[in-house]
C-alpha cells in the first residue's frame, strides 16, 4: 500500500509543481500578493509530496518488499540496514527520486528565506527565482512518474503481483561507508548550484540585474563549492581504497563530470567579486551560472545515456535524449532573457590594463572555462571523433594529464598574484612592496627542487635535456621532440615547487601584514591580531585559507602522480620484492568468515632499508550473495609512511599458496599522496570560513 | 592610450586562446585512439598495425589463461556478431573482477597485425546484471563495470 501512496504522491506533485509555476507567474505578472502565496506554498506541498514517496521507498527497502521493482534491484533481506538505506540512490530511478528530493528540499529553503525576508522589504526577486526551481523540479519529477519510456518509477511493483524471492543486492564495491556519502554528496553539490542558477534567471525576469542576485546567493555557491571539493574528493578517496589500482583519480567520464561543474563552480566565485567591486562582467556571470548548472545535468546526460564507456557502474539508458533536451530549452531560454535585458547588462567599467587584479580575475576565469572546455572535450571525443572522420576514436588518461598541467600551472601562480596584484593597474610600488619577495622566494624553490631532483637522480643530464630542447626547434618533427624534453626534464615540477613557493609566501605575506597592523591598531598580541583580521573579513581570508590549500593539494599531487614507483610480481610464499626502499616479504595467509563474505589474505612483512617495521594484509574478498554470482574483490593494503603510502594489492590466491602456488602483487609507492587528502581538507576549512560570512554584505568598500 | 590597452588585452586573450586550441588538438591528434570491434579489426588490422586501438567485444569462451606464476593473462576477444577474434596479452596487471567467459570486456592497448595481438594496458570487464529464479524475465536498466589499470 505504501507503494501506491507513494506513487500517487508523485504524481500529486506535478500537479502542484505546475501550481506553482501559474501562480507565481500570474501573481508576480499581476502584483497579487495572494496568488504569489499560493504559489510559494505549491512548492512547499512538493516537498511534503516528494518527501512521502521517498519515505514510501525507504520503508520498501526496510520491509524488504521484494514486489517492489527497485528494491529487489538493489537490495536484499541480507544487506545491513544502513545500505539498505543508502540503496536509495543505489541505480538510476531512485537515484533521480533521491535528487529531486533535495531539490524540494532546495526549493522549500528558498521559500522560507524568502518568506523571512519578504515581510521586511515586500521583495520579489525570490519569487522570481522559485519559477526556474520549479521548472527544474517538474522535469525531474515527469522522469520519476515512469511514463517515460526507458525509466521506470522507482515506486513501481512488479507486473501480475510477481514478488522476487529475495533481493539481487548492491554490488559490494559500493558497500563501504564512503561509497554510500559519496553519491549523495555530489547530488548536494550540484543542486545547490541551482539556486544561484535561479536567482539569475530570477534577476533576469525580474530586471534587476545588479549584483543583488549574487550577494543573496553567494552562501548556496560557496555551500555548493565546499560540498562539491568534499563529494569529488571522496569519490578519489574511495577508488584509492577500494580499486586497487593504487591511484585516485583517471579522467574516467564520470568523475570529468563531477569535476566540470566545479571548475565552472569556482570561475563564478571569482567572477562574482568583479561585478561586486567594479560593476563589470553582469552577462559573463549570468552566463557562467547557467553554464555551470548545465554541466551538472550535462553530467548525467554523459554518463547515463551510454554515448561514453565508463569504469562506473551506470549503464545505457533512454533517459539521454530528455536531459539533452531539457538542457538545449532551459539554456535557449536564458539567452532569449539575456538578449530582451541585453540594455541592462552592458558593464559600468573596462579593463584598464592588463597587469590588474580585474585582468588576474578574467585570466582565472579563461583558465577555468578553457580547462572545462579541454575536459568536455576529451570526455566527448569518441562522439567528436565520430562525427568529425566517421571513426570512433578515445583519447587515454595521459591526454588529459598533459593537456591541464599548463593552464594547471597557471592557475596555481595566479592563486598568489590575484590577491596582491593591484586593483586597475600594477604600479612599481605594489609590485616592489608585495612582488618581489615572494617571486624571489618561488625561484630559490623552484631551483632548490631541480637541485634535489638531480641529486635523486631520475632525470636525465640537464646539459643534455636543454640542447635537445633547442634542437627540437629547428628539426621537422618539432612538437614531439619538444614535448619529450619537456616529459624528461622535470619543468614541470620545478614550476610547481616555483609557484607553490611564490603562493605561500605571497598569501602569508599578506596575513602577516594584516595581522601585525591589527595587533598594532588594537593594541593585542599578533595572534589576537590575526584572529580580528580574519573575523573582519571571513570572506577574504577564507578565500586564502583555500588558495593555501590548493597549494598544498598541487604538492600532493606532484608527488604522487609524477613520482609513484609501481613494482608488479608474482611471488610464492616466503619471497620477497623490493618497492622503493621497501622489502615485503609474504609470511603467511589466512581465511576469515563474514556476515556476507569471506576474507582471504596474505600477510606481508614490511621492511625499510633492511630494518623490520611491521606488517601489511592485502585481501580478497568473496562476497556470497550477491546478483552477479559470487564476486570476488580486492581489498588492498595501505601503510603511511609520514606523507607517503605503500599500497599493496594482490590478484586470486591459489589453494596451494602454502605448496609453492603463485600470488600477483602489484605494491605500489605513493609519495606524498596523504598531502593530496590535506590540502583538500584545507580548502574545506577556508570554504567553512568564508561561507561564515553574512549573505548579503559585501564588506570591501 | 585606451586604444592601446585595448589592443593589448585582445592579442593576449587571443594568444591564450590560440595556445589552448594548439595544445588540444597536437594532444588529441598524439593520443587519439581508434576503438574496434575484434570483426574490424581483423578485417582492416594492417591499417591499425602498430598502434594503440580500444577494442570491445565478448571474452571467448575457453579463451582465457591465467599464468600467475609469470603474471599473464592471454584471452582472445570475441565479436558481438561475428566469430572473429583477437587475442589479448595482459600482463603485470592484476586480473579484473568478473572477467568469465562470455562477458563484456573492453581493452585498450598497442596492436601487432601480424599476430592479431593486443597488448594490452588497460582492461575492463562489463557484466551484465542477471536475476536469479523467477524474475529473470524483468528487464534491467543498468549492467556494472569493473575496471583495472
Amino acid at each position: 500500500m505504501t507503494a501506491e501512496i507513494g506513487q500517487a504522491a508523485i504524481f500529486l506533485s506535478v500537479l502542484s509543481c505546475l501550481w506553482a509555476i501559474a501562480f507565481l507567474s500570474v501573481g508576480l505578472r499581476m502584483r497579487n500578493p495572494n496568488a504569489i502565496q499560493s504559489g510559494r506554498n505549491a512548492v512547499l506541498a512538493t516537498f511534503i509530496l516528494i518527501s512521502i514517496s521517498t519515505g514510501a521507498l525507504i520503508y520498501g527497502f526496510l520491509t524488504d518488499d521484494f514486489s517492489m521493482r527497485y528494491v529487489v534491484e538493489v537490495s536484499s533481506a541480507a544487506q545491513p540496514l544502513f545500505y539498505k538505506i543508502t540503496a536509495l540512490w543505489g541505480r538510476m530511478s531512485g537515484s533521480l527520486l533521491f535528487w529531486l528530493w533535495i531539490l524540494t528540499v532546495v526549493g522549500a529553503i528558498v521559500v522560507w528565506q524568502g518568506r523571512q525576508r519578504n515581510e521586511e522589504t515586500h521583495d520579489t526577486l525570490a519569487d522570481h527565482a522559485l519559477i526556474p526551481i520549479v521548472v527544474v523540479q517538474l522535469f525531474f519529477t515527469i522522469l520519476v512518474t515512469g511514463l517515460i519510456e526507458g525509466i521506470y518509477n522507482p515506486l513501481a511493483r512488479f507486473p501480475n503481483g510477481q514478488v522476487a524471492a529475495d533481493g539481487q543486492g548492491m554490488n559490494p564495491l559500493l558497500q563501504t561507508p564512503l561509497m554510500a556519502i559519496h553519491p549523495p554528496t555530489l547530488y548536494v553539490g550540484w543542486i545547490s548550484l541551482t539556486v544561484p542558477f535561479a536567482f539569475a534567471v530570477g534577476a533576469l525576469t525580474s530586471g534587476r540585474v545588479g549584483s543583488e542576485w549574487i550577494l543573496r546567493t553567494r552562501r548556496w555557491t560557496l555551500f555548493s563549492w565546499i560540498i562539491l571539493t568534499l563529494g569529488i574528493a571522496l569519490g578519489g578517496n574511495w577508488a584509492y581504497k577500494e580499486l586497487g589500482w593504487g591511484g585516485y583519480w583517471a579522467w574516467d567520464p564520470v568523475e570529468n563530470a563531477s569535476f566540470m561543474p566545479w571548475l565552472l563552480g569556482t570561475a563564478y566565485l571569482h567572477s562574482v567579486m568583479i561585478q561586486e567591486k567594479r560593476n563589470m562582467l553582469k552577462l559573463w556571470n549570468i552566463l557562467l551560472i547557467t553554464l555551470a548548472f548545465q554541466f551538472t545535468l550535462l553530467g548525467t546526460f554523459i554518463t547515463r545515456s551510454g554515448i561514453i564507456t565508463s569504469v562506473h557502474a551506470f549503464a545505457q539508458s533512454d533517459i539521454g535524449p530528455y536531459f539533452l533536451g531539457f538542457i538545449l530549452a532551459s539554456t535557449g531560454g536564458v539567452i532569449g532573457l539575456v538578449i530582451y535585458r541585453w540594455k541592462r547588462l552592458k558593464s559600468a567599467n573596462q579593463l584598464e590594463s592588463l597587469l590588474s587584479r580585474e585582468s588576474a580575475f578574467v585570466l582565472n576565469n579563461w583558465l577555468l572555462v578553457g580547462l572545462t572546455l579541454i575536459i568536455l572535450w576529451g570526455t566527448l571525443w569518441p562522439v567528436i571523433s565520430e562525427a568529425l572522420n566517421g571513426e570512433k576514436s578515445s583519447v587515454p588518461e595521459s591526454f588529459f594529464n598533459k593537456v591541464v598541467i599548463i593552464p594547471g600551472i597557471l592557475l596555481l601562480f595566479l592563486t598568489g598574484a590575484g590577491p596582491i596584484i593591484s586593483w586597475r593597474k600594477i604600479t612599481t610600488n605594489n609590485f616592489r612592496r608585495l612582488f618581489a619577495f615572494p617571486l624571489l622566494m618561488g625561484l630559490a624553490g623552484g631551483a632548490l627542487t631541480w637541485g634535489l631532483l638531480e641529486l635523486i637522480g631520475d632525470t636525465l643530464p640537464q646539459s643534455l635535456v636543454l640542447c635537445s630542447f633547442a634542437v627540437a626547434f629547428l628539426v621537422d618533427d618539432a612538437l614531439t621532440w619538444g614535448f619529450r624534453a619537456l616529459m624528461d626534464f622535470p619543468l614541470y615540477s620545478v614550476l610547481c615547487s616555483f609557484a607553490a613557493v611564490f603562493v605561500c609566501v605571497a598569501i602569508f605575506a599578506e596575513f602577516y601584514r594584516g595581522a601585525r597592523l591589527r595587533a598594532k591598531r588594537q593594541e593585542t598580541s599578533f595572534f589576537n591580531g590575526l584572529n580580528l583580521l580574519i573575523q573582519r573579513n571571513k570572506r577574504r581570508y577564507g578565500g586564502y585559507i583555500i588558495h593555501i590549500g590548493i597549494v598544498i593539494l598541487y604538492i600532493g599531487i606532484m608527488g604522487s602522480k609524477g613520482y609513484f614507483q609501481l613494482e608488479s610480481r608474482s611471488m610464492t610464499f616466503g619471497e620477497s620484492m623490493e618497492v622503493g626502499k621497501y622489502q615485503l616479504t609474504m609470511r603467511d595467509s589466512f581465511q576469515k568468515d563474514y556476515a556476507n563474505y569471506r576474507r582471504t589474505a596474505v600477510v606481508f612483512d614490511v621492511a625499510k632499508d633492511g630494518k623490520q617495521i611491521g606488517s601489511m594484509e592485502p585481501a580478497r574478498h568473496f562476497y556470497y550473495r550477491v546478483g552477479q554470482g559470487d564476486q570476488d574483490t580486492v581489498e588492498s593494503a595501505i601503510r603511511h609512511f609520514g606523507l607517503n603510502d605503500l599500497y599493496v594489492a594482490i590478484g586470486n590466491i591459489p589453494p596451494n599458496f602454502k605448496a609453492g602456488g603463485f600470488v600477483n602483487v602489484q605494491a605500489y609507492h605513493n609519495p606524498l599522496i596523504r598531502v593530496v587528502w590535506i590540502g583538500i581538507a584545507v580548502m574545506v576549512l577556508g570554504g567553512i570560513v568564508a561561507i561564515a560570512e553574512k549573505s548579503d554584505r559585501s564588506r570591501d568598500p | 592610450m585606451k586604444k592601446q590597452n585595448r589592443f593589448k588585452i585582445v592579442a593576449a586573450s587571443i594568444m591564450l586562446l590560440g595556445g589552448m586550441v594548439f595544445l588540444v588538438v597536437a594532444m588529441t591528434r598524439s593520443t587519439s585512439m581508434r576503438h574496434f570491434t575484434p570483426a574490424l579489426l581483423v578485417a582492416d588490422g594492417s591499417s591499425a598495425d602498430k598502434q594503440r586501438v580500444q577494442v570491445d567485444g565478448l571474452i571467448a569462451a575457453g579463451s582465457s589463461k591465467w599464468d600467475a606464476a609469470n603474471f599473464v593473462l592471454t584471452f582472445a576477444i570475441q565479436d558481438r556478431e561475428t566469430d572473429a577474434t583477437v587475442n589479448v596479452l595482459y600482463k603485470d596487471q592484476l586480473k579484473p573482477d568478473n572477467f568469465t567467459d562470455g562477458g563484456s570486456v573492453f581493452v585498450e592497448g598497442e596492436y601487432v597485425a601480424s599476430q592479431n595481438l593486443v597488448v594490452a594496458t588497460k582492461l575492463m570487464t562489463k557484466c551484465a546484471s542477471k536475476y536469479d529464479g523467477a524474475e529473470s524475465a524483468v528487464p534491467t536498466d543498468e549492467t556494472s563495470y569493473n575496471s583495472s589499470e
